[in-house]
């Protein structure tokens, strides 16, 4: 019988060992290609192959042109310009690089789905990996803050008093905002990990109990109403997926918009209200 | 009571977390048909706002589930 | 596979499943996949900025650049055209205004002559009319005269019959003018 495993599909494990690199003061880091590496690389791959079919630059798009294209317009028309305007454009690359990155990655563990296959366990979702996330999220709050440097210089503190507030107010509030700013990458990396890790552990239990309540239903009497409720979780299995790829894009582009607001909160720092 | 049950009993209560998320979402999405209803042309200016919120409300119940696998599984 | 052997095995609760529990927060595969994953991505915006975005953007920009052009000419024909038919139109307009003068000035002329010839005609008709005006007088005059002359014949003759004598011519003259 089949038992309950919904984290065993987020497990780590070595499929080419490299020798641990040894760095001064950190001790030694385990580079080893792992099945979360593999995903990642597959990932860019994919990303590679679909935006390098699509990047023709004709001047009628085709198929694979008129989807990347319509992938930049996402970005560009509908995420940097209207969140940042002109200003946001040099950015484009790196918020469509978060972009394709989250989504490809979050596709991958639907689209591959098919668990264990020949010994070997195909799916795996790399953004259900907090360390991932974080990175990705760390990514973001340090791009945001040597931009924000970069471009502002010390007015960048500028942001966390904002324009308009007596005084007094400020005691309160530049805390409040310096927090607020400072919890960023938790809740960015913990927003993508939280839907990617809940949706799959969801997907799972359901899909564990197809096979359960089936198993349940072949041992015949009373227990032959198992099947019906193996059918109810195939069902939910099925609309689940069906979610998941929503959510799967929302989250990038949620990502994305995010990176985008906080950007546009260095970019114009002095063009608007703080 | 034993561990194993306080944690199941934790993680169920810590769940309840997404009740707030999911009146929050409700109200969301309310809002939004109202407006869109209303004035079907401003609609579509207003759906990255909309799925920023989605995002920002739903990821506070998420936090609420990330807790409950916490207390469950570590 | 320094892990998965083990925990493939812990086969049993939730709980006891893995090292310690979610595969998250297994904390020495980390650093491991935050430097592959930091590496990834930056070959990803790499190729990002100096292939894809100026490809796909580039292309978008080109397109948008070709239809406002070909608008602009298009509507650069367009106002040709419409000056041309403005242009035609004046000239209609002129050459319409040309015809009418020569036409009022025709019908000037010919208005001119009509009444020229009215004149004449007018002219001579009142001569004419004169003449017989003084033809009919002369006729009424004698006519005039002849009437007394009859009358004077008949009252000589009324006379002579009713007495029997002709009055003298003097007489009957002097009466009639009398009378008349």
């Amino acid at each position: 019988m089949a038992s309950i495993e919904p984290m065993k599909q987020f497990l780590v494990h070595e499929v080419v060992h490299i020798d641990p690199i040894v760095v001064p003061g950190l001790g030694a880091i385990n580079m080893s290609i792992t099945n979360s590496v593999l995903a990642m690389m597959i990932g860019a791959l994919i990303i590679v192959a679909l935006l390098g079919s699509a990047a023709r630059g004709q001047l009628v798009p085709g198929r694979m042109q008129a989807f990347g294209e319509a992938l930049y317009n996402l970005i560009d028309g509908t995420l940097v310009g209207p969140m940042i305007g002109d200003k946001g454009r040099p950015y484009i690359p790196f918020i469509f690089s978060i972009f394709m990155m989250v989504l490809v990655l979050n596709m991958m563990g639907l689209v591959f789905a098919i668990g264990n296959l020949g010994g070997q366990e195909w799916t795996f979702t790399a953004t259900a990996q907090l360390a991932v996330t974080a990175t990705l999220a760390l990514i973001t709050f340090l791009s945001v803050v040597v931009i924000g440097f970069v471009k502002n210089g010390f007015k960048f503190f500028k942001l966390f008093a904002p324009g308009g507030v007596p005084w007094p107010m400020l005691i309160f509030l530049v805390p409040i905002e310096i927090i607020s700013f400072m919890v960023r990458p938790l809740t960015l990396s913990m927003r993508l990990f939280g839907n990617m890790i809940g949706g799959h552990v969801v997907m799972n239990i359901f899909a564990t109990f197809v096979v359960m309540l089936a198993v349940l239903g072949m041992s015949g009497g009373i227990a032959t109403l198992g099947w019906l409720g193996a059918g109810v979780s195939f069902f939910m299995v099925v609309a689940l997926t069906a979610l998941e790829f929503i959510v799967a894009f929302l989250q990038a582009f949620v990502f994305a918009a995010l990176a985008c607001v906080y950007l546009n909160d260095v970019v114009n720092l002095d063009s608007h209200g703080h | 009571m034993d561990l194993h049950s306080a944690r199941m009993i934790g993680a169920g209560l810590a769940t309840m977390g997404l009740i707030g998320a999911g009146v929050g979402l409700g109200v969301l999405f309310s809002g939004y048909l109202q407006g869109a209803l209303r004035n079907p042309s401003a609609a579509p200016g207003a759906q990255p706002m909309l799925f920023l919120g989605l995002a920002l409300t739903e990821a506070l119940g998420i936090f609420a589930l990330v807790m409950a696998f916490i207390i469950l599984f570590v | 596979m320094a892990t998965s052997p083990a925990n493939t095995t812990a086969t049993t609760a939730p709980p006891e499943q893995g090292s310690g529990g979610l595969p998250q927060f297994d904390l020495p595969t980390w650093p491991g996949q935050m430097i592959w994953f930091l590496i990834i991505f930056g070959v990803v915006l790499l190729l990002m900025s100096r292939w894809f975005v100026p490809k796909i953007g580039g292309a978008i920009n080109e397109r948008e650049d070709k239809i406002a052009g070909d608008i602009g000419s298009a509507r650069k024909l367009k106002e040709e055209a419409e000056a041309q038919a403005a242009a035609a139109a004046e000239e209609t307009r002129q050459a319409r205004a040309r015809a009418q003068k020569v036409a009022s000035e025709a019908k000037a002329r010919a208005a001119a002559e009509l009444a020229a010839r009215q004149a004449a005609e007018d002219a001579k008709l009142a001569e004419s009319l004169a003449a017989a005006d003084v033809a009919i007088k002369a006729a009424r005059d004698q006519a005039m005269a002849n009437v007394r002359t009859i009358a004077a014949d008949t009252a000589s003759s009324i006379v002579e019959k009713l007495t029997g004598e002709a009055p003298a011519a003097k007489e009957v003259e002097a009466a009639l003018v009398g009378n008349a």
